[in-house]
């Protein structure tokens, strides 16, 4: 009997190995029944017993076995949906996933530079670390959202981004913490994917991160992006200091309009905007008053010590891009004025609003022909590869921009030796996008000014040749 | 007031204004309200059209376009889920001990809330019948044949379904008064598990195993799953339903979940969705999906001829209540840990 039973367990697990080993030539069920049921004939007779067990008896515990995998292959799927998964993907980075909306990201960004001052540039040629940043993202549920992006690039740790989101609806989420204020379009795109090494003069009049809460979201099917919020506002083209340093808010406000946005992309990505800030400032230094810097990071403008913001500062922008397979441009405008007196020596007590003014026009062709975006190429369609045929996506960039600043600034605001009147900047670049995680950056820039030098000369232009090897995941 | 003062005041109000939008972000968002019912296996057909008549009774009385969803699962599986996190409003199980562990370990609704809708709770009940292949060829007639040798039972797992602790006390029920004796009725229960081949973790899923994997020879059924198998032109030809001498009284309450609702801002929509189902129109739709309604008198005699003739007892009566029979029966080391090892 027991070798029988041998003989049955042995049939049964026969025809439950397709199941793992699917090959064609072996027996369907059917012919594993019928072997069965000769074995047990064949057996019976062996043994002289003049029954035989019946087919249908067979057939259900073959039945049973098949239904006892299919409630575990149910129950796998059940426990795979309710455990938790990690994930390595190029794209996304490290990604720690659980039932219920869980999910922590670990992403990163290293942008390695050399940068060489071609002649005359007070600057010293330079190997440098402009980011080094470990990116921890994720959401907590459906209701909350989070990032945090310490920044180590620097001569000692900071954080860049710090803050939590509340999605109560794609319509509308509450965004507290510490994030890049709504004014400036190339300030909002990341710093891994703007067209060249350094943003152009319009951020110089953007703030940068503020500390603050706005409401944000995408209405009328998503064509419609808008952030309202308040701040404790900051100095045009910086970060905020860490805590409000004139009891003084800033309230910023951006309406940003895709109107192909849920077309079928025949058309291209077409994005124009409009955003404002609006506050008080009162107090004299950095971290009250601008200072405006070159496309090579060099100050060519700023305040004199004696001077005080004493009231308003109002930004307004209007920007917008264009993306169409292999061209991207991009286009912003921004003026920043602010109120400001001399607090002492000559002129002591004269008041003045100035206004600055900026803006540039970028644009962008991708050779391989790729597609060009916000976010830069972002897959490569023949990734570099050693001993292969892939050399990745190159796009070619250019770029002119304009910085003017408010006539009445001089002489009193600020010295015709110290700043200049205005700035122009032009510059070209290749971006060689090697794989979706590696570009080489190649930019070359030079700006010219209206001033900014001794006995009424213009300072001298400056000529900045910047590379860059960026790691992004 | 100076000019500096006037403008930080007014800012100050803006500032209040601005802080005061997240509050008014959920609001902003404009959404309908939505209800979810989350109940056991075999309820599917019922709530599907419960579900349908109620949001269209709602939408003529409020205005309100209510969206339902519902999920279906193994009773006792379904009350761990909202226990780990699933927001269910309302919750619509097998029995009333699945639903008490929402209150004793889940913290979600008052202990009492057997009492907050007529009839403990209970807007329908069934019984457990047995479903049997056409011509019944292994002659099953009651629930001393289920422990003979060589027949398949099929039942779920009292451990995660609802229906199977009511089949599983159904059995009890019979051996008490057949045996009389303790060692007895758990000899019976034990043989009776023996023949059961597989254990599904609900009962629909025990419908599947028995009616379309064409596993075993009687399915321990819900009444209501047993006649709508019958009811299935597909299916009808193929089976038929042996009423035991004794059977259970299977009363599957329902409630609201209340840490959910005020949650969720639901609790109106959540409590009238209830009451509907005590409604003639509720009571109906009970009736329609073959379980016996809690208050006959608002159902036709047509569709409650339907339902056979059926002795049945009570679990306070014959068992003192689901606590004590949860505990004794179904906790961990209980009867049914020493009837049944895997």
């Amino acid at each position: 009997m027991s070798f029988r039973r041998t003989l049955l367990a042995f049939a049964i697990g026969l025809a439950v190995l397709p199941a793992h080993a699917a090959d064609p030539h072996d027996p369907t069920t059917k012919e594993l029944l019928a072997r069965i049921a000769a074995l047990e004939a064949r057996l019976a007779t062996v043994e002289g017993r003049p029954e035989v067990p019946q087919v249908a008896e067979v057939d259900q515990r073959l039945r049973v076995v098949e239904r006892k995998q299919e409630l575990q292959v149910e129950a796998d799927a059940a426990k795979v949906a309710t455990a938790s998964t990690v994930s390595l993907d190029a794209g996304k980075g490290l990604s720690v996933k659980a039932p219920g909306g869980l999910e922590v990201k670990l992403r990163g960004l290293v942008q390695a530079d050399h940068r060489n001052f071609v002649d005359g540039s007070s600057q010293n040629d330079s190997f440098l670390f402009r980011r080094i940043r470990p990116i921890l993202e994720g959401t907590w549920g459906p209701l909350v959202g989070f990032r945090l992006t310490p920044e180590f690039a620097g001569d000692s740790a900071t954080i860049v981004d710090a803050y939590v989101d509340l999605k109560f609806d794609p319509r509308a989420t509450v965004r507290i913490g510490k994030v890049k204020g709504p004014v400036g379009l190339e300030r909002l795109q990341s710093g891994s994917a703007t067209a060249f090494v350094e943003r152009g003069f319009p951020t110089e009049l953007a703030p940068n991160r503020d500390l603050g809460a706005q409401l944000q979201g995408d209405v009328f099917g998503g064509v419609l992006n808008y952030t309202v919020g308040v701040y404790n506002g900051t100095v045009d083209g910086r970060d905020a200091v860490t805590s409000n340093p004139d009891d003084e808010f800033e309230y910023a406000g951006r309406l940003f309009w895709e109107p192909f946005k849920n077309g079928d992309g025949n058309l291209g990505t077409l994005g124009i905007g409009v955003a404002a800030s609006l506050g008080d400032t009162f107090g004299a230094g950095n971290n009250f008053l601008p200072r405006y810097r070159t496309p090579g990071q060099e100050q060519f403008f700023g305040y004199g010590s004696n001077i005080a913001a004493n009231g308003e500062r109002l930004r307004k922008t209007m920007h917008g891009y264009y993306y169409r397979g292999s061209l991207g441009l991009l286009g912003e405008w921004i003026t920043s004025s602010q109120d400001v007196q001399v607090v002492s020596g000559a002129g002591a007590g004269t008041r003045a609003k100035l206004e600055n003014e900026a803006w540039q026009v970028v644009a962008g062709w991708v050779l391989t022909g790729e597609d060009a975006g916000f976010r830069g190429v972002v897959k490569p369609a023949s990734p570099f590869t050693i001993g292969k045929e892939g050399w990745g996506a190159l796009e070619l960039v250019g770029r002119y921009g304009e910085l003017d600043i408010d006539d009445a600034a001089f002489p009193l605001f600020t010295s015709r030796v110290a700043s200049a009147n205005a700035a122009r900047s032009w510059g070209f670049g290749v971006n060689w996008y090697l794989t979706q995680n590696f570009k080489l950056v190649t930019n070359y820039t030079q700006a010219s000014f209206d001033g900014g030098a001794a006995v009424g000369a213009d300072r001298e232009d400056e000529k900045a040749f910047f590379t860059r090897a960026q790691l992004s995941f | 007031m100076t000019t500096h003062n006037k403008r930080r005041t007014l800012r100050n109000l803006m500032l209040g204004m601005a802080l005061a939008l997240p509050a008014f972000a959920g609001v902003a968002s404009g959404k309908d309200p939505e209800l979810l019912n989350v109940s056991y296996d075999p309820t599917r057909e019922l709530y599907a059209e419960v579900n349908k008549a109620f949001a269209a009774d709602w939408k003529a009385q409020t205005g309100e376009t209510l969206t339902i969803r519902a999920s279906h699962g193994g009773s006792g599986k379904q009350a761990r889920s909202v226990i780990d996190g699933l927001e269910a409003d309302v919750v619509t199980l097998a029995l009333s001990a699945d639903i008490d562990v929402l209150a004793t370990n889940g913290k979600l609704l008052p202990a009492n809330w057997q009492a907050r809708l007529p009839h403990n709770s209970s807007p329908y009940t069934s019984t457990i019948v047995f479903l049997v292949r056409k011509g019944n060829p292994k002659g099953i007639k009651d629930w001393g044949d289920l422990a003979k040798p060589g027949i398949g039972v099929i039942t779920p797992n009292p451990k995660t379904s609802g229906g199977a602790r009511w089949n599983y006390l159904a059995a009890w029920a019979w051996a008490s008064k057949e045996y009389r004796d303790g060692d007895k009725v758990l000899a019976y229960l034990t043989r009776l598990f023996k023949n059961v081949p597989v254990l599904d973790t609900g009962a629909r899923g025990s419908t599947t195993t028995f009616v379309e994997r064409g596993i075993g020879d009687v399915l321990l059924a819900w009444e209501n799953e047993a006649l709508l198998t019958l009811n299935d032109p597909d299916t009808r030809s193929k089976f038929e339903i042996v009423v035991p001498s004794i059977s259970i009284k299977a009363e599957p309450p329902v409630t609201w979940v209340d840490k959910n609702v005020a949650k969720h801002g639901t609790r109106k929509q959540a409590e009238a969705y209830l009451r509907f189902l005590y409604s003639a129109k509720g009571q109906q739709l009970a009736a329609k999906h073959f379980y016996r309604p809690s208050e006959p008198d608002k159902v036709p005699a047509a569709l409650l001829a339907q339902f056979p003739e059926v002795s049945q007892v009570t679990i306070d009566g014959a068992f003192g209540g689901w606590k004590k029979t949860q505990a004794e029966h179904f906790g961990d080391g209980g009867f049914f840990d020493r009837i049944y090892k895997p």
